[in-house]
């Protein structure tokens, strides 16, 4: 009987067609379309197309001339190559920590993985009080440690000269560290459950032969975490192509004078702000070609290991 | 028992799926901008329960506070078809792509049905649109001003601004308060540069040609815009804005005039409501006078009345949402309700306003009126949005030296 559910392929459709279908209509269609949209002029969500552009490619010519894209770009594989250090460094780090531990480690599990379950807007809003110039947490933290430059005026008047945490110097570092303190949860949790599923009899011939805590995890858990490794490490480039809601929610277009773009923050912008839904389309398309090339070369880079 | 827990399942799964079928009135999608910090906020939740408790319907309330963001929104709603049943909006040019695409309903049209809808309105003060009909009930008008704390102004020694205050006399102010201490100038340059833009261009040309837009950046229009830009780039290098201006949201700055820190910040009406709300003391503020330059004196001001309810075509073609649309906006534009709206605005109402006693901020906005010699509209609402957000995104670049105010005027123009 069993057999035969095997042999007659047709069952398999009704569960398969409808899966198609839908990814079909809601994404591949809207993908294609969007290529399309790409050499038509639209100027606005839902308005019919005012015939091409003129060249076609003028969206493209445009991309590499613009210079708010080459910040955007900039960015973008700033953020990449920090979320690939710190996300994965981080949650690797504090997984092979939380793994040595016998009593405790649920709760940091929980506590690790906490950020990922709050809201990107609700995180934004409060990091943005974090770092608020007038009062914020970080800078009168600053003020009581004496960090800060202040001038008496000669009516008493205390001025305090705060840190703009959100000023060319330092926009940077206020973007991503939210970013990168959302994501390590997500990580962390996955790597733990990789080292989990290591046997425990490795280690205990580890153990027997001699190797002390660190050439185990060298030697032993390393090694054997190399896949899960690279799944996170894939996981990291592609996710962090698309922030958008944390950035946009602190930042809005592009602050600091438009220093601050990433390509997800200048789609959006483009396409619903200055309702250069071409253009925006086209920032997307690039997304997308980023987010293959990037993805391909990260598999090749970091390709599992079939001996594990 | 499992059959008996079927049927329950599938019949609150039925009920679910059919709330209307069950509900007593309809449910009416409502789109404002009398939402966030609105100082009118308070009086449209009373008045939208007031609605619901006397016609037995819901309001889906979907308000925001109005910012380029948000009108944006709302037109990608209508061309996605997505739009509310009721829209509360600006009736100039911003209306004008779902008023020509015919998704709103004519006054004309709805009268046809409701002979009194908004008859206690003065049709000499609704909004015309460009093919020359009316199609939005006016709800309070506004007015753009200079509101000063006078306990910062008092710290400095500087006079409250009078009607015939002068640009060189603020700049000569803003020095000494900048010399004090404090933040002569509480304005976000990368939010809403847009007050000061209005009285910037007035004060480099007059309250009769504020609303020229230019064709060109060399036409006079053109060159009047390219001289308000040169002016915000003068009080940015002199320092009169807040250290973080290019940083700060609105919010940000807003309070810091609020907490004391700073002088002058210039807002609409409905930032009185606001004051009213979350002042320490009141009494330390006042609405005073823009300072005039050239030929524009400070007495001569941006106002007018340019928001309106509009029904729109969905809702007015659904039977049974048709009267409730209707309802909802001549209870929210009756006497009554506008009355508990309107303080110091201009109102379009037959009978006029009666608003309830005055407070001290808004007695001196009544008084600050009562000075003013001529009002305009505001020219940012006659461009396209586009040509908005380009124009104001670049005044940051324009006060920073990365672009110049030519480009910046020309870049807005092949936008509009």
């Amino acid at each position: 009987m069993s057999s035969m559910i095997y042999k007659k392929k047709s069952p398999l459709l009704v569960f398969l067609v409808p899966a198609f279908l839908f990814l079909f209509v809601y994404l591949y269609y809207p993908f294609f379309q969007n290529i399309l949209n790409t050499v038509l002029k639209i100027g606005g969500l839902g308005r019919a197309a005012e015939g091409l552009n003129e060249p076609w490619y003028e969206n493209y010519v445009r991309l590499f001339q613009d210079p708010n894209m080459r910040t955007a770009l900039k960015n973008t594989l700033i953020l990449t190559v920090c979320t690939v250090v710190f996300q994965v460094g981080i949650a690797l780090i504090l997984a092979l920590l939380v793994d040595t531990i016998r009593v405790g480690a649920q709760f940091f599990r929980t506590v690790y993985f906490f950020p990922i379950v709050i809201s990107a807007t609700a995180l934004g809003l409060m990091f943005n009080l974090i770092f608020l110039y007038k009062g914020g947490m970080v800078n009168q933290l600053l003020l009581s440690m004496g960090q800060l430059p202040y001038e008496v005026k000669p009516s008493g008047k205390v001025i305090v000269q705060w840190l703009d945490w959100k000023d060319q110097a330092h926009f940077l570092f206020t973007m991503l560290l939210p970013v990168m303190w959302q994501y390590v949860g997500f990580y962390f949790v996955i790597l733990v459950t990789g080292i989990n599923n290591i046997s425990q009899d490795i280690f205990e011939a580890a153990a027997l032969d001699g190797a002390s805590g660190l050439k185990r995890t060298r030697y032993i858990t390393l090694p054997l975490l190399r896949n899960v490794l690279c799944t996170c490490l894939v996981l990291a480039i592609t996710g962090a192509l698309k922030v958008f809601d944390l950035p946009w929610v602190m930042f809005g277009a592009g602050m600091p004078e438009n220093m601050g773009w990433l390509t997800g923050t200048y789609m959006y912008d483009q396409t619903f702000n200055k309702m250069n839904v071409d253009y925006g389309s086209t920032i997307a398309v690039l997304i997308v070609v980023l987010g293959v090339v990037l993805s391909n070369i990260a598999n090749r880079v970091f390709k599992p290991s079939e001996d594990i | 028992m499992k059959k008996i827990f079927s049927l329950l399942l599938a019949l609150a799964m039925t009920v679910s799926l059919c709330p209307a079928a069950f509900a007593e009135g309809v449910t009416l999608n409502v789109v404002t901008s009398y939402g966030g910090d609105d100082g009118n906020r308070a009086n449209f939740e009373a008045a939208v329960k007031a609605y619901e408790e006397s016609t037995g319907n819901k309001v889906n309330d979907g308000s925001a506070t109005s910012n380029e963001e948000w009108k944006a929104k709302v037109l990608t709603d209508f061309e996605t078809g997505s739009e509310p049943d009721v829209l509360f909006f600006f009736t100039n040019a911003d209306a004008e792509p779902f008023v020509s695409a015919g998704k709103v309903v004519s006054i004309d049209e709805i009268r046809n049905e409701y002979p009194d809808y908004a008859t206690n309105m003065k049709s000499s003060m609704m909004a015309v649109a460009a093919d020359g009909v009316q199609y939005s009930v006016p709800s309070s008008g506004y007015w753009e001003n200079m509101f000063v704390n006078k306990a910062v102004l008092a710290d400095c020694g500087v006079e409250v601004p009078g009607p015939d205050y002068t640009w060189d006399q603020f700049l000569a102010d803003c020095e000494t308060i900048k010399e004090a201490g404090y933040t002569p100038i509480a304005c976000s340059l990368f939010e809403v540069p847009h007050y000061w833009f209005e009285f910037l261009v007035m004060n480099n040309g007059t309250v009769e040609n504020q609303l020229d837009v230019p064709a060109s950046v060399d036409d006079e229009a053109g060159q009047k815009w390219v001289a308000a830009l040169n002016d915000f780039k003068a009080l940015y290098e002199a320092g009169y804005f807040p250290a973080n201006t290019l940083t700060a949201s609105d919010a940000e700055t807003v309070e810091l005039f609020n907490a004391g820190e700073a002088a002058f910040l210039i807002d609409g009406s409905w930032k009185v409501g606001y004051f009213t709300s979350n002042a320490e003391n009141l009494d330390d503020f006042a609405i005073a006078y823009v300072p005039g330059k050239g030929e524009r004196s400070a007495s001569e001001a941006i106002g007018g009345i340019s928001m309106g309810y509009f029904i729109t075509r969905k809702a007015w073609d659904d039977e049974t949402k048709r009267e409730a649309a209707v309802e909802f906006v001549s209870q929210l534009t009756s006497d009554e309700v506008l009355s508990t709206f309107v303080t110091t605005e201009v109102t379009a109402l037959v009978n006029g306003a009666s608003p309830a006693g005055l407070n001290s901020l808004q007695q001196s906005a009544a008084d600050a009126n009562a000075s003013i010699t001529a009002i305009s509209g505001a020219v940012q609402d006659t461009i396209t949005g586009e040509a908005k957000a380009d124009l104001f995104g670049n005044i940051q670049n324009v006060v920073t030296g990365k672009m110049t105010p030519e480009d910046a005027v020309a870049s807005a123009i092949t936008l509009n």
